[in-house]
């Protein structure tokens, strides 16, 4: 369709309101959903909910397929189809919801840049553990993804998928880098967010903007997901307010519904996982008395905690 | 005594499993000998010896069950003819580019007073015949390149290789044939292809790759197949309108079915038959052996010729078929039967009748077409049919009852026209009637190409 056709349907679109029976589809959730792809989905639902706008998520095996970009989530909302955070959220502005509205131009471009950020750093660390890992591939990326698929069709679609991202690897240049060094990477875009964050609720203050959906899609898949080591999730752990953040999320916009819907479960269920942990003992595991080192901590001028960082700013600032 | 040589007759083509029968009006020749000699119907005769020049890489036990009738003639007129069908045979295996019959009299210490030497000198063809074309067509360039070993191994094996790479999809389709030394109808296949199509009347692409063996043998007058296929078909919407249930079929399966077809054929032509019938039987059940597609599928096609007063045909066709899904998933838009175009009803859009989504068509799940032909160069037609899904539930009345309501028919004149022997061009005026609301249709003038007509 040609791009003035494309622009008077969106036109269109946007004069309708928002519809009761909007769905959003994403893959398997017991079986075959990988890290990113939930993340990428965790989002999407954390900004729907944050512009009280329903939608009940579907769940089919062919999902990616159907996807008019070949990634998912999407949304089907009346007769349109619209893929990924990015082009969902100016959908929804289109129909009039935004929650980015009241930012100034310099808050925007912030935003936009922390986006990019989590984008480039926390969405390809996912990519590169999930598909160049070579351990996790063979235990855990190979049989989910191929799993709604017979022999030989699983493992042929597996293999595609594998030489797809690593040559995208190779392309941006992490094709070369082994697992530490990418760990140090989820580190330091943990530590930027951690930064920003700082002791405020969301990233803009007052309110949640498709920063706050993004960054708790993200964090919250991967402290919620069982992979073959802890390393990852570890990354996350260090910073409390972070974690803190999740929860917070995570209590005001998806508990309360019903199991299904919530959040925990899931990203619970996204990972081959051999029990079934209650978020209760995930929580106590992640409120270490170490997140909260300013009465412990040794050196606090020069301590990198996130604690001690905001009392350090605090001080420069005065 | 003189040579009386039997040469070949025209115009015969050089037949293999590809091509059909033999030319239209191809009948029975009588050889007529030279005035001067003498009649020599009512002469015993004895085929002492057969010789054969030319044989390279063709093994002996092949050439001797397609010679062996020949020994059994009894007079002249009879070796004559016995030699006549053995050089048709061999033709037909595909191996050879031309022969000729030479009949003699027996000479050397052996020789019986009537006895006959009858050789064959034949040229095998090359080794590997290639073949290059470009095609144009459908906002895509494409390159063809087929390659083609006759023969391969002495006895009548033939390897082909066809690759087509164009600006938009690759294709390509690998074929191992070998018949049955001294039974050439009974043969058996292996194909290995990667084909793409796309209906932009469902808005849908498909990517096929696949495997499939094949196996013909004649039972009497009919000539069955039996076929195990296994391929990997990958759909996907042609463009970013297709409509939501064509999208929701996006997505990689995998079908793995057994097929058995029989056809009866005693049409004089497959393009344009002047008299004869033709029935064709086809059922096909997939899921188990392997795949996640289930099924059973059963398809006919009927068709009756015959010849009126002013050298005009009257032909009727008869078409129908059903598509069983087995377990609870429902059935692929990939294996649903689809109607309505030039070849099939006229009048309606290609494949567009029965149920449909936005514009775009699903198919259906059983189907009838029933037409009534008058053909002569100019052609009178009468086409009628219904395409639906079924619910297996209810029984086989409620199903008649479904196919028989909202039958959509139409009618018209055109022209005809006979590619060679390959295809049929037609050119119809259509008043499409009983149109239901979704159907596409095409009143007017409609053209139509293909080898299958209604």
């Amino acid at each position: 369709m040609s791009l003035v056709a494309e622009a008077f349907m969106n036109q269109l679109a946007a004069a309708e309101p928002w519809p009761e029976n909007a769905a959003l589809y994403q893959q398997l959730k017991e079986d075959q959903i990988l890290l990113s792809d939930n993340a990428a989905s965790l989002a999407v639902q954390a900004f729907l909910q944050m512009c009280n706008l329903p939608v009940r998520v579907v769940c089919r095996a062919n999902a990616e397929y159907m996807s008019p970009s070949g990634k998912v989530p999407f949304i089907h909302v009346g007769n349109q189809v619209v893929s990924e955070l990015g082009p969902i959220v100016q959908f929804v502005k289109a129909k009039g919801h935004s929650l980015s509205d009241g930012l100034d131009e310099v808050q925007k471009a912030e935003m936009k840049a922390y986006m990019e950020l989590v984008n480039n750093m926390l969405l390809t660390a996912e990519l590169y553990l999930q598909w160049c890992d070579d351990v996790t591939v063979e235990e855990i990326t190979h049989p989910r993804y191929g799993s709604p698929y017979p022999w030989p069709l699983n493992r042929i679609l597996s293999y595609q998928k594998q030489w797809e991202i690593r040559r995208k690897m190779k392309a941006i240049g992490w094709a070369g880098k082994s697992l530490e060094q990418v760990l140090e990477d989820v580190d330091q875009c943990c530590q930027a967010l951690s930064q920003r964050l700082g002791t405020q609720p969301y990233f803009f203050n007052k309110q949640p903007t498709e920063l706050d959906a993004l960054v708790f899609g993200h964090l919250f898949t991967i402290l919620t997901t069982q992979l073959i080591t802890d390393e990852l999730s570890e990354k996350v752990k260090n910073y409390g307010n972070l974690t803190a953040f999740c929860r917070r999320i995570e209590q005001q916009y998806f508990e309360g519904h019903d199991k299904d819907g919530s959040a925990a479960a899931s990203a619970r269920s996204a990972k081959r996982s051999e029990s079934d942990p209650d978020l209760n003992k995930i929580w106590s595991q992640i409120f270490t008395p170490e997140c909260f080192c300013l009465a412990a901590c040794q050196m606090p001028s020069s301590c990198k905690c996130v604690t001690h960082l905001g009392v350090q700013l605090v001080e420069l600032m005065r | 005594m003189g040579t009386v040589h039997a040469r070949s007759l025209e115009p015969l083509p050089a037949s293999g499993p590809d091509f059909g029968a033999l030319g239209e009006e191809a009948e029975l020749v009588e050889v007529e000998p030279e005035a001067k000699q003498e009649i020599l119907e009512n002469k015993d005769v004895v085929v002492q010896h057969v010789h054969f020049d030319g044989l390279g890489r063709t093994r002996d036990d092949i050439i001797m069950y397609e010679i062996a009738d020949v020994f059994k003639a009894k007079n002249l007129i009879d070796v004559m003819r016995k030699s006549h069908e053995a050089r048709e045979k061999l033709l037909r295996l595909g191996i050879f580019r031309q022969v000729e019959v030479l009949i003699d009299t027996c000479q050397g210490d052996d020789a019986l007073p009537n006895g006959l030497d009858v050789t064959f000198e034949v040229t095998e063809l090359r080794r590997l015949t290639g073949s290059y074309n470009t095609m144009v067509g459908n906002n895509e360039g494409s390159m063809v390149l087929g390659l083609k070993f006759p023969n391969l191994l002495g006895r009548a094996e033939k390897v082909t290789f066809q690759f087509s790479y164009g600006t938009k999809e690759t294709s390509y389709g690998l074929s191992f044939f070998k018949p049955q030394p001294g039974n050439f109808e009974r043969n058996f296949s292996v194909n290995l292809y990667k084909v793409t199509g796309q209906f932009p009347w469902s808005s849908l692409r498909e990517t096929d790759r696949g495997i499939s063996t094949e196996f013909n043998f004649p039972i009497w007058k009919t000539n069955h197949t039996l076929k195990w296929e296994g391929v990997w078909r990958e759909l996907g919407c042609l463009a970013r309108t297709a409509s939501f249930s064509v999208r929701e079929e996006s997505g990689h399966s995998l079908k793995s079915s057994i097929s058995h077809a029989m056809v009866i054929d005693s049409r004089n032509s497959s393009i344009l038959p002047k008299r004869g019938a033709l029935l064709k039987i086809n059922q096909e059940l997939a899921g188990y052996t392997g795949g996640d597609v289930s099924f059973l599928k059963e398809d006919f096609e009927f068709q009756l010729n015959k010849q009126l007063l002013w050298d005009s045909v009257f032909s009727a066709s008869l078409w129908g078929g059903m598509l069983v899904p087995i377990g609870d998933k429902p059935s692929s838009i990939a294996d649903r039967f689809y109607l309505g175009g030039p070849t099939s009803v006229r009048g309606f859009s290609m494949y567009s009748i029965g149920p449909q989504s936005d514009g775009d068509y699903l198919g259906g799940e059983a189907y009838w077409a029933g037409g009534f032909g008058d053909l002569f160069r100019t052609h009178f037609f009468l086409n009628a049919g219904n395409l639906c899904n079924l619910n297996y539930g209810d029984g086989p009345k409620a199903h008649l009852q479904k196919l028989a309501e909202y039958i959509r028919w139409s009618y018209g004149a055109g022209i005809v026209l006979r590619l060679g022997n390959i295809a049929r061009l037609e050119l119809n005026y259509c008043f499409p009637m009983g149109v239901q609301s979704g159907d596409r249709i095409c009143d007017g003038v409609q053209f139509g190409a293909g080898i299958r007509f209604l």
